[in-house]
């Protein structure tokens, strides 16, 4: 059992696939402006890495190797279209949907997701796979929150909408809106990370 | 079994393909009802904001049974409303020369929304455009698009202050408005400004 725990929390710390893998960057400087969208990126994230490692695991002793990356990306740009269909066919979500655009239909190239599947779900039995997925993706989602809780706050004074710093007067700074702001918070976060764990210095 | 001969590989591939077909087929037909719905609402949603009556926060608030119901309040005749796949249509016939056959939306405080429609740099812009009683200044203006640039032309959706520059603006004769456009987005600028163009002018002809 110990193994099992280890492959559901080492991708939340001490593998972190944004702050130690360093993959899936560009996403997490795009959706992060707001919680709202990050948690949405986040399930979604977590959904494909989780279903996608499980089928592909239930199926790996009979792909083809030559093609096994193209059944990978067919498996994974499918359970992103659903994702995407489920997303807009509620009202609740369709104005977020609609929001991340284009970065939704590029969840398919979020390295996260082959690296898994490629790196542990081809060599793996179902069940460590989809914890491996869903732990990843979680990894994922937990760095996109930290990052989208600091843009949100200090750049529009409010949390998942609601005025909070904004309701003691204060202005918002643009700064933290754009895209390097969340480069250096990543940094930090790394910086803070690594100064805990001293393993992870290199 | 070998996995690895050319036979197998071929059918393995081909199976997974309609498979995979199979299923996103079935999930587009029985998500699109929903799909429409929300659509129909995105888009009475910005023709209101064209028409002066409210920005896009507030008609976000409240949910697509009372957004339709505050347009049937507002609309002076049919309630009827355009998707953008026949703004499409309509965009294909106005280039053949074919005059407009789709009517501006009237609303009771005097705003008539025309709609616009082109090809900015990576697919389609559409968006709609409110006008005062004398058909020329603009009431307010509202654009979408399907795939520019988050950050350059997507700002045409995302800037409030991009819309908010026409307001007051006059559409001349020939269908032509001036607005400053959007700096690392040229295309979809051109884009918009040859939509407006051609679609203002199809309306004044009409």
């Amino acid at each position: 059992m110990g193994k099992l725990k280890e492959t559901i929390l080492n991708p939340l710390f001490k593998n972190n696939p944004i702050t130690v893998l360093v993959l899936g960057i560009c996403s997490s400087l795009a959706v992060t402006v707001e919680l709202k969208g990050a948690l949405v990126m986040a399930l979604s994230v977590t959904i494909v890495t989780g279903l996608s490692s499980l089928i592909l695991s239930l199926l790996r002793k009979t792909i083809p190797n030559r093609v096994r990356i193209i059944v990978q990306l067919v498996v994974v740009a499918l359970l992103v279209i659903l994702v995407d269909q489920v997303l807009r066919s509620f009202e609740a979500t369709y104005a977020i949907d609609k929001q991340l655009s284009v970065y939704m239909g590029l969840i398919i190239t979020n390295c996260i997701v082959m690296g898994r599947i490629e790196a542990f779900a081809l060599g793996n039995r179902p069940l460590p796979a989809i914890l491996d997925g869903l732990a990843n993706g979680l990894g994922y989602g937990l760095i996109l929150l930290i990052v989208a809780f600091f843009r949100e706050l200090l750049g529009s004074g409010t949390l998942f909408g609601i005025p909070v710093l904004k309701a003691l007067g204060y202005q918002g700074n643009g700064l933290m809106i754009l895209p390097p702001m969340a480069l250096i918070i990543l940094g930090c976060i790394i910086w803070i990370q690594r100064s805990i764990d001293k393993e992870l210095q290199e | 079994m070998n996995t690895e001969g050319n036979r197998y590989t071929v059918i393995y591939t081909t199976l997974v393909c309609v498979l995979v077909a199979a299923v996103l087929a079935v999930v587009s037909q029985a998500l699109k009802p929903r799909q429409s719905a929300n659509e129909k609402a995105e888009t009475v949603r910005q023709v209101l904001v064209a028409a002066g009556l409210g920005e896009m926060e507030k008609w976000r608030m409240v949910d697509n049974q009372a957004v339709l119901e505050a347009f049937k309040e507002q609309i002076d005749g049919d309630p009827q409303v355009y998707t953008t796949s026949q703004l499409k249509a309509q965009n294909y016939n106005i280039k053949q020369g074919k005059p407009l056959s789709l009517p501006a939306y009237r609303f009771k405080n005097g705003v008539t929304v025309r709609a616009v429609y082109g090809s900015g740099l990576w697919g389609p812009v559409w968006g709609y455009i409110g006008l005062e009683q004398d058909n020329t200044t603009i009431a307010g203006a509202y654009f979408d698009h399907e795939s520019e640039t988050p950050g350059l032309g997507g700002k045409i959706k995302d800037d409030p202050s991009f819309r908010a520059s026409f307001r007051g603006k006059a559409i001349g004769k020939d269908g032509k408005v001036e607005f400053d456009a959007i700096s690392g987005a040229t295309m979809t600028s051109r884009g918009l400004e040859a939509a407006i163009d051609t679609w203002m002018k199809a309306y004044i002809e009409n």
